[in-house]
């Protein structure tokens, strides 16, 4: 017999599943579901699958949204707790937004839950990877993710999505102590027939610094939603991705970078390349608060559009409450440079050939960012199979 | 023996013409200068040579070693031999400096059936060359003219010039934006360049150039068709009396 499942017995999930019940898929009316339309979403969470024995060095594997392997290969300062404690469950979903349909579905329907401790002052070497794969058509995937990275703390998380559900709804709260320095890097590949529809929010204190980058690559159907809470000074934020689409894909980018305290830095750099008749939508919202003085909040999107029936949607707006700021946003929708492809071409270089520098320049330009070795690295070889896959 | 024969060209951007019938013939081993004012046609000329998509050509004809260069795309002529250094090189954010000149030389060893070069050797071969003109490592390990001064920028075509090895160049303002030391280099850079096997044009609106690079002949281009020919005097006397004389003269 199943053990009692969160999802059954904690009363913040019922009410989550209450909620979504009532409130039905987002509709083009929803609130930042202009772009993005919901149907046929297979919601029927996998049950418990059981461990593996086999443990990679700082890899955690989840399948079907569960830890299967990993909690006994974590590297010193880090240290995982199953979310059985409903006082847990508390502190993680007080991170989450009131009535937000991703909230809602994946707290109604939890999969596993894990709380994942970086001990303050601990300075993790090794990577930390997420990997979540497995799963089966009509099924899906909820995982809850809790880390809580401590004062002075220093580390990279690699979120590595290659699942094979009908629906991956990942939500992810990660809180930063004072003065705490993450890289994290997510890369989705799910299936090309699922639905990945992710909630991470960055809860960030004083003198703390994320650096935080997003690919995605994967799914039919796409939304990662990110909020990065800036709730001390001198927070220094960086928000930034890229989505890839062809074929029928859509990927859907959602940001709000909310400065609340004075003296933070944040910056987003969104590039898009869309080939066929893909679509990509970038929503982001940058607000600061009354008290937030002498916040510097930049934002800049791309899409470059290989297909003249691929599209692209831009939403960036600012809600700026504060007089001392320096904020900018800018979002361009396009298809390559004529006078970089003449330039090319004039030396010699074949039109496909010209192409392909330029899309691989645009792309790779935009993996700059991620500051470590290993982490770009897993990240040019996905852009590199999609580059090969798409334009060959 | 001919290198490069323009007949009667006639080409309009949209619906203007901009060149009303141009008649031009360059030897192998000649280097020609084109002058004129601003407006008058010459960065036009240069485009309409290398194959710039959006310039059509109405009438006339563009022969390189006898062969109509009409229907080829830019890459195309660029490999039968054809090069423009231009007056406003692009900045190719994201484009490695070195697999950009790689990929152009590769392009002409291919077309030449030669075998591409080892990376190795070409790494030794750019620098060789780079370091004549004044190109360092620093700026061929950069994304193609990002961050380039304007004077660097120039320099750089000069190099894919001497890389490029092409039988016809097409110089289009290299002069603009050079301070005096920068000018010199870059036509030392030009003039070791000139051969019996390559012929050359050189658009300019200052004489300047010309007293750095020596032309064997010199064209004066207004209003789209040139209005007068000459050796190296004519270059001289737009520099004592201007355009106006010869224009009105014309």
């Amino acid at each position: 017999m199943q053990p009692d499942l969160l999802r059954d017995s904690a009363a913040l999930c019922r009410q989550a599943k209450d909620n979504f019940i009532a409130n039905a898929l987002p509709t083009a009316k929803t609130e930042d579901w202009i772009y993005t339309r919901l149907s046929d979403l297979a919601v029927n969470p996998a049950d418990k699958v059981a461990d593996e024995v086999a443990s990679e060095n700082a890899v955690l594997s989840f399948a079907s949204g569960w830890l299967i392997s990993g909690a006994d290969a974590l590297p010193a300062g880090v240290s995982l707790t199953d979310m059985q404690d409903e006082s847990l469950l508390a502190e993680f979903a007080a991170h989450l937004p009131d009535d937000h349909f991703l909230s809602d579905l994946s707290l109604g329907h939890a999969t596993g839950a894990y709380v994942i401790d970086v001990a303050a002052g601990a300075h993790v070497e090794t990577p930390l990877q997420l990997v979540f794969s497995g799963g089966q058509s009509g099924q899906s995937a909820h995982p809850l993710i809790y880390v809580r990275v401590g004062e002075g703390a220093a580390c990279q998380i690699a979120e590595i999505h290659n699942a094979e559900a009908s629906l991956s709804a990942p939500v992810m709260v990660m809180t930063l102590a004072d003065s705490a320095n993450v890289d994290h890097m997510k890369c989705q590949k799910d299936d090309l027939q699922s639905h990945h529809l992710a909630l991470t929010i960055f809860a960030i204190a004083e003198k703390a610094q994320i650096n935080s980058f997003t690919a995605a690559i994967g799914s039919a159907l796409g939304r990662h939603e990110t909020h990065a809470h800036l709730n001390g000074e001198n927070c220094d934020v960086t928000l930034s991705s890229l989505y890839l689409g062809r074929g029928t894909q859509h990927q859907d980018m959602t940001t709000r970078m909310l400065h609340h305290m004075p003296n933070c830095t944040s910056n987003q750099v969104i590039r898009g390349v869309l080939d066929d008749t893909a679509r990509g939508v970038f929503q982001g919202k940058v607000l600061v608060a009354r008290d937030a003085q002498k916040t510097d909040g930049q934002q800049m999107s791309r899409a470059l559009l290989l297909s003249r029936k691929a599209e692209a949607d831009a939403k960036p707006e600012l809600e700026i409450y504060a007089d001392d700021v320096v904020c900018s946003h800018g979002a361009t929708v396009g298809e390559l440079d004529e006078t970089h492809l003449f330039y090319l071409k004039s030396r010699g270089i074949q039109e496909a050939q010209a192409r392909n520098m330029l899309i691989e320049a645009f792309l790779l330009d935009a993996l700059e960012i991620v500051r470590h070795d290993q982490l770009s690295e897993i990240l040019e070889h996905a852009v590199h199979d999609w580059m090969n896959e798409t334009l060959s | 023996m001919t290198l490069l024969e323009i007949k009667n060209l006639k080409a309009k951007i949209g619906d203007t013409e901009i060149l009303h019938g141009i008649d031009l013939t360059i030897d192998r081993g000649e280097v020609h200068a084109i002058m004129g004012p601003n407006g008058s046609g010459k960065s036009t000329l240069s485009y309409v040579l290398s194959g710039r998509e959006g310039y059509e050509v109405t009438d006339g004809e563009i022969l390189l070693d006898g062969e109509s260069v009409l229907d080829m795309e830019a890459d195309e002529r660029a490999r039968a031999g054809m090069f423009l250094a231009f007056q406003y090189p692009v900045e190719l954010p994201g484009v490695g400096g070195m697999a950009f000149l790689r990929a152009a030389v590769n392009a002409r060893l291919r077309e030449a059936g030669k075998d591409e070069v080892d990376q190795l050797a070409f790494v030794k071969m750019v620098r060789a060359k780079a370091k004549e003109l004044g190109v360092g490592d620093e700026m061929l390990k950069r994304a193609v003219n990002v961050g380039f001064s304007g004077g660097e920028k120039k320099r750089y075509e000069i190099l894919q010039m001497a890389l490029l090895e092409p039988s016809i160049a097409v110089l289009d303002e290299t002069d603009s934006g050079l301070d005096v030391d920068a000018l010199r280099i870059v036509s030392e850079g030009v003039n070791a360049l000139r051969g019996e096997e390559r012929g050359m044009l050189v658009i300019t609106h200052y004489q300047r150039l010309l007293s750095h690079i020596v032309p064997d002949h010199v064209h004066i281009l207004a209003g789209g068709r040139i209005i007068a020919s000459g050796d190296k005097s004519l270059a001289l006397e737009v520099e004592e009396n201007g355009y106006a004389g010869i224009i009105n003269a014309a």
